[in-house]
């Protein structure tokens, strides 16, 4: 049996993560990236600054809405056929020319197939907006797709190598390196996989905006119970990987989080940690924990 | 423990779902309780992350199938289970980038484009980031392994991303790309082009791309329009037999609501190309767990620290319910199979067998 110790890896502490103006929360399907998000998104808002927080192609929504949801708290669903139109507008500074050039089937053809247009677009997006608000909380795809969107801008400040697209790669790369401008928060649940692919998740980020490492948040802890003397305490020996039942479940899953948190202290990863928030309250529980904390 | 029937009705079972549900994991489960009932599987994964090789307590896993039938019949025979002799277990791992030139090579014969195509950068970049050149190159293979006729169950673990189903519109848009009007543009000697609006679009792309850009573009689109009739056939092949009655998709998810509208699209689009759906598989739930006894309910109250997890497990699982009827209902009522949520993670064939005897 094997299990994977993660290597020496940079990290940023959470709390100055969180005091920086482009916040990109990402992390792997189901973690909980749309809760802890909104959650930061809603103390900066309480606190008085213009906050923009940013889903990605939420299909439920409308592409490219705007909402208001609070005083000094708005919600984009950035899309990418709407964010191109809005930037070639920019880029052509005549609307109408605009139009007439995303309607052309070439370039449809070349925005839906083309390597990393639409990534690069819906980051584009959000790099404009930047200026309009104070903060931006950024709710990113799950991990591959997260992921695609920052390759994207590397791989077309490679493509083009002259040209107004190519400068407004390299400007957005510059941006999103600068640890003055913009950071990244990776959330991550306390089992023993999804640690191992924040890590990876981290260093992949961390080869294309080397000098900007992120901050790790290891989201719904289960309550911490007492082992019973009988009881092994290292997962890797128990002989099965199902519980007993579900009391049994909550013993195991107690402790198999303090033995991953182990090996992750062992191997010098810095992190957070955040409680199991019961559903319903849980945007509010995790603002909460986190300002209890002093992260926020 | 009754078997599932598409562990016998289909030769490739395509598990489809959600990320971060343990799908690949739980794939690999599928295939050995296929294997169990004494059929010839392959489990298929493109993952990068590779859990499947971790979840079999390997390193890695070759891009050629690999051979896992003695390991699991001995850790199966360590469970007093017995592997039926005409049984086989293997397992792989396509390499994206070199299944994609193999592609390329087989089909063109002038190696003059080929070389041009692969040195190509934006080549480069599209073997690698193309929505759908992972599904591409699972489906080749895919086709590779029935074609061998080694393997009557084929479960292909698609990549957990919602470009996972773009490989179904792949003939349509391929056909908009080749559609003489569109190729031409691009293929044309721009003095040749003689439509004003044409020449105008060409032209803003140009200025707004440099002319590196435009370059590299057009001598990829004539690389792409020399291949494209081998590829359009290719890729028929391939959606007929994923059309045919030989495919099922199983539906892979978690056990919450948020999941439900992402199913429903699957479904919808699966069903739009003629892909039947076999079963939802929930996956990591409290629910298959039995209910809390009153015994255990009185130990909680004594202990303050265990009626903390009993008030989340309960909620949980009030939660669970709840979802479990907007995923059913999602995916139009399939028969439902509720997975346990896993006490530790997955680290060898022992551990697979225990969960695929709960499917």
């Amino acid at each position: 049996m094997q299990t994977s110790t993660p290597q020496q890896t940079q990290c940023t502490p959470v709390a100055e993560i969180l005091k920086r103006p482009v916040i990109f929360v990402s992390g792997k399907g189901g973690v909980g990236k749309t809760v802890v998000s909104q959650a930061i998104a809603q103390v900066f808002a309480q606190k008085g600054q213009r906050t923009l927080w940013v889903g990605f192609e939420d299909p439920t929504r409308k592409p490219g809405e705007l909402l208001r949801i609070a005083k000094n708290l708005h919600y984009l669903n950035c899309e990418a056929t709407t964010a191109f139109e809005e930037y070639m507008g920019l880029k052509l500074r005549i609307p109408g020319l605009a139009h007439l050039f995303t309607s052309n089937p070439v370039i449809k053809f070349l925005a839906k197939a083309g390597p990393g247009i639409h990534e690069l677009v819906l980051l584009g997006k959000l790099w404009y907006e930047r200026k309009n608000y104070d903060r931006i909380v950024a709710d990113l795809p799950s991990t591959g797709y997260g992921l695609a969107m920052f390759q994207s801008i590397d791989n077309w400040a490679k493509m083009f190598q002259s040209g107004p697209l190519y400068k407004d790669a390299k400007a957005m790369i510059e941006t999103f390196s600068s640890t003055r401008e913009a950071g990244q928060l990776i959330v991550a649940l306390p089992e023993e996989m999804p640690l191992q692919e924040s890590l990876e998740l981290g260093a992949y980020l961390q080869r294309i905006f080397p000098h900007n490492a992120p901050a790790y948040l290891i989201n719904r802890r289960f309550p911490q119970l007492r082992a019973a003397d009988s009881q092994e305490t290292d997962p890797t020996r128990w002989s099965t990987p199902l519980a007993g039942n579900l009391l049994d479940f909550a013993q195991k899953r107690s402790l198999l989080e303090a033995h991953n948190s182990k090996i992750w202290n062992q191997a010098g990863v810095q992190y957070e940690d955040l409680d199991w928030e019961l559903p319903g309250t849980a945007i509010q529980g995790v603002s909460a924990q986190l300002q209890k904390k002093g992260l926020l | 423990m009754t078997v599932p029937p598409q562990f016998f009705k289909r030769d490739v079972i395509i598990t489809c779902g959600t990320g971060g549900v343990g799908k690949t994991t739980l794939s690999a489960a599928m295939g050995i309780r296929a294997a169990l009932e004494g059929r010839r599987v392959c489990v298929i994964t493109i993952d990068p992350a590779k859990r499947l090789a971790t979840s079999l307590g390997m390193k890695e896993l070759g891009s050629e199938p690999q051979d896992l039938t003695e390991r699991l019949r001995a850790s199966a025979s360590a469970q007093g289970l017995a592997l039926p002799e005409k049984a086989s277990f293997h397992a792989l791992m396509p390499d994206t980038r070199s299944t994609f030139e193999e592609f390329f090579r087989r089909l063109t014969s002038s190696s003059v484009v080929l070389d041009q195509l692969i040195k190509n950068p934006l080549f480069q970049i599209f073997a690698r980031e193309f929505s759908g050149t992972n599904e591409y190159m699972a489906l080749q293979q895919l086709m590779k392994l029935y074609d061998s006729g080694q393997f009557d169950c084929i479960v292909l673990d698609t990549p957990p991303s919602r470009n996972t189903l773009d490989f179904l519109d792949a003939p349509k848009l391929l056909n908009q790309l080749f559609d003489a009007n569109i190729i031409q543009w691009l293929i044309r000697p721009a003095n040749k082009i003689a439509e004003a609006t044409v020449k105008k679009a060409l032209g803003l792309l140009e200025k707004l791309t440099g002319a590196t850009f435009m370059h590299h573009m057009l001598e990829f689109a004539r690389g792409l329009f020399e291949i494209r009739t081998g590829f359009s056939k290719q890729l028929n092949r391939v959606i007929e037999l994923l059309s045919s009655d030989k495919t099922g998709v199983v539906l892979v998810t978690g056990a919450h609501a948020d999941f439900a509208e992402e199913l429903a699209h699957f479904r919808r689009h699966l069903l739009s190309h003629g892909l039947k759906l076999d079963a939802l598989f929930v996956n990591r739930t409290l629910g298959a767990y039995p209910e809390l006894s009153s015994e255990n309910l009185t130990e909680a109250k004594m202990n303050p620290e265990l009626s903390r997890s009993v008030e989340l497990i309960q909620s949980l699982r009030t939660r669970e319910t709840q979802a479990l009827s907007r995923l059913k209902h999602a995916t139009g009522d399939l028969p439902t199979t509720l997975m346990p949520e896993l006490a530790r993670d997955i680290h060898s064939i022992e551990d697979l067998i225990y969960v695929a005897r709960q499917i």
